[in-house]
């Protein structure tokens, strides 16, 4: 059995006109692990995550995911591989107008009859595990609220509930608390954590906060313009390297200071 | 590749604008010069149109546009030019201290001015031959109860006609609205060939006014309120696939992102990520387009399409101006009624 969740060999995307998002990208996932992934906003971290799944096609290189390989998949493959990775989102992305309920259970969208899904229907079984999954996220009583009541917080955590309801064994984190309130990143983090730690799932997260990384990561990368540029340890990540990877003009100080960053970068990220 | 492309677009927009303009020079000069045609009298519009020198005037157009353009060192540049590449240096000039400035404000006179000559407006006919149409005025005014009974019934044919075409028109509409929809066309090359197809299709559609849809259809499936119907139903189509398809192509695209990520198909996608959020202004479009077809049906009659314009052409014909009035007050105030209703349920659904 392999322990490689992702594989990336040589992954490089332009954007049109003549962006380089990513350039010659290799970078291998264990199965298990906790991996961040740090840079500034517009380094390309969003990008990556998203030529994993393919909301983006990768210009060159090639991508595997445990052992098959994700780049060239097309149609119900594709969308059988999809099936394999959750994805968080910096702003939830939740069907604002649907309840939270109904949010949980699109997760099991990829392996759900297309004609019960379309019709919002679905069998006892899911909505037990969708429910228990609500539970998972502290959001139990919450079930039948319009999606867009919720705050901030509650919908991150309704779409944490939303990708275990997914069951995939990859979950790619696009700045999970960036657009949250800083003391309330920590709920949202452990409940990721839980889903790595407890779920076994391997999670790929992006993260602007020094304190965050350092609490959470098992392994960080980093990104700059589109290039790999750090691979290490959380424990060896000090202000030097910090500054190394961020610029001279940066201030590693405070994990509010830097989350104040991230919440700028919001729209570019 | 695309500097020559886009050189040539500069090119093009200037040199029409140019022979626009010594177009309706040409115009004006021969238009008050005086000039007398086979009768004696002096020409009228129609026959000054006939004597302009077009090719003469394009050729010209096309020197001085290239003049222009090369020249735009000294002589600022030519609206095509700052149309296509945008302002060059970051002064502001007064448009009074630039060529384009003079060009432009030129150009909207001298179209006010053949636009006056060409519609032929009278100001003083206007103004001082009122009593000509007092007979119908007072007709309006003073409205006969005679037809009051039949145009209540047929009023009410008009309010179910236009309500029928746009019940019609919805799933039409829904479904070719995704097909128009730019952000979810980009896929493959077949939805992009269908997004050109279907929107190409719909501009054609719409540009055909009811009137006309309706004699199509009434030879189609003969006098009467249905061939109304169709007639608004395929102009509705063509309107709200328009609405629809913008509306789609303003949403938000994070969930779209994330019901694609979980492994979704594409109906499922279109279900979950764009559904629910083009539903309230999908509703408020149709509520606005049954109100425009109440409009409308009013006067599909005037060709034998149904409603209350059916009963309505003879009598203009005929001079009957007090039931005339009637009619016209009965239509509206139900116009009138629609306007409050539509507004009123499309502000609790937005």
């Amino acid at each position: 059995m392999s322990t490689e969740a992702v594989r990336i060999e040589g992954v490089s995307k332009t954007f049109d006109p003549d962006v380089r998002a990513l350039v010659d990208i290799d970078l291998t996932v264990e199965d298990g692990e906790f991996l961040v992934i740090i840079g500034l906003s517009g380094s390309g971290k969003s990008t990556l995550l998203r030529c994993i799944n393919r909301l983006i096609d990768p210009t060159a290189g090639r991508i595997w995911l445990f052992g098959e390989e994700m780049t060239g998949a097309q149609g119900a493959r594709l969308r059988r591989l999809r099936t394999q990775i959750g994805m968080i989102f910096q702003q939830f992305n939740l069907v604002k107008r649907h309840t939270v309920l109904t949010n949980v259970l699109s997760g099991s969208l990829g392996r759900s009859s297309l004609l019960g899904t379309l019709l919002l229907r679905y069998s006892e079984e899911e909505v037990r595990q969708a429910r228990a999954a609500l539970e998972r996220v502290d959001l139990g009583g919450r079930g039948r609220s319009r999606a867009d009541r919720l705050s901030g917080g509650q919908q991150q955590r309704v779409a944490v509930a939303r990708a275990l309801m997914q069951r995939p064994r990859l979950i790619l984190a696009d700045e999970p608390v960036a657009s949250l309130d800083p003391a309330l990143r920590h709920s949202v983090m452990r409940h990721i954590e839980s889903l790595n730690r407890d779920e076994g799932m391997t999670v790929l997260c992006t993260l602007h906060d020094v304190d965050l990384v350092r609490r959470y990561a098992t392994r960080l990368v980093a990104l700059r313009d589109g290039r790999l540029v750090y691979e290490g340890s959380p424990d060896d990540f000090d202000n030097d390297t910090f500054r190394d990877i961020y610029g001279t003009d940066a201030e590693p100080a405070t994990g509010q200071l830097l989350g104040a960053a991230g919440a700028a970068g919001e729209e570019t990220a | 590749m695309t500097r020559g492309y886009a050189r040539l677009k500069a090119l093009v927009v200037d040199w029409v604008l140019v022979s626009l303009f010594l177009l309706m020079v040409e115009f004006l000069v021969i238009s008050f010069s005086g000039r007398r045609g086979p009768t004696g009298l002096l020409v009228s519009p129609e026959e000054t149109l006939d004597l302009l020198h077009y090719a003469w005037i394009g050729i010209a157009a096309l020197v001085l546009t290239l003049g222009w353009q090369l020249a735009r060192g000294e002589r600022g540049m030519s609206p095509g030019w700052s149309a296509v590449f945008g302002e060059e240096g970051d002064e502001a000039i007064p448009w009074t201290h630039t060529l384009r400035g003079w060009f432009t404000a030129l150009l909207i006179e001298l179209t006010f001015l053949t636009g006056w000559l060409i519609t032929e407006v009278q100001l003083v006919t206007f103004l001082t031959q009122f009593n000509k149409a007092t007979d119908i005025v007072r007709g309006l005014v003073n409205p006969s109860g005679e037809v009051l009974h039949q145009g209540l019934v047929l009023l009410v044919q008009t309010i179910f006609l236009a309500f029928m075409a746009t019940a019609f028109a919805i799933p039409v509409a829904f479904a070719l609205s995704f097909f128009a929809a730019r952000n979810l066309t980009r896929g493959s090359g077949l939805a992009r060939l269908m997004y050109t197809v279907v929107r190409a299709l719909m501009n054609i559609t719409r540009s055909v006014e009811p009137l006309v849809w309706a004699l199509i259809f009434i030879s189609w499936v003969g006098i009467g309120p249905f061939a109304g119907v169709l007639a608004l139903w395929v102009h509705s189509v063509a309107a709200l696939v328009k609405l629809y398809s913008e509306q789609i192509e303003s949403i938000d695209h994070g969930p779209v992102e994330a019901i694609t990520a979980t492994g979704a198909s594409t109906l499922q996608v279109l279900r979950y990520g764009v559904v629910p959020q083009v539903i309230p202004p999908f509703l408020s479009f149709t509520i606005y387009r049954w109100d425009i077809n109440v409009r409308m049906s009013t006067i599909i009659g005037f060709v034998g399409g149904g409603g209350i314009g059916y009963i309505l052409k003879p009598r203009v014909d005929l001079g009957q101006w007090g039931e005339v009035g009637t009619l016209v007050i009965l239509i509206a105030i139900t116009v009138w009624a629609m306007d409050i209703i539509s507004a009123k349920i499309r502000e609790r659904i937005v």
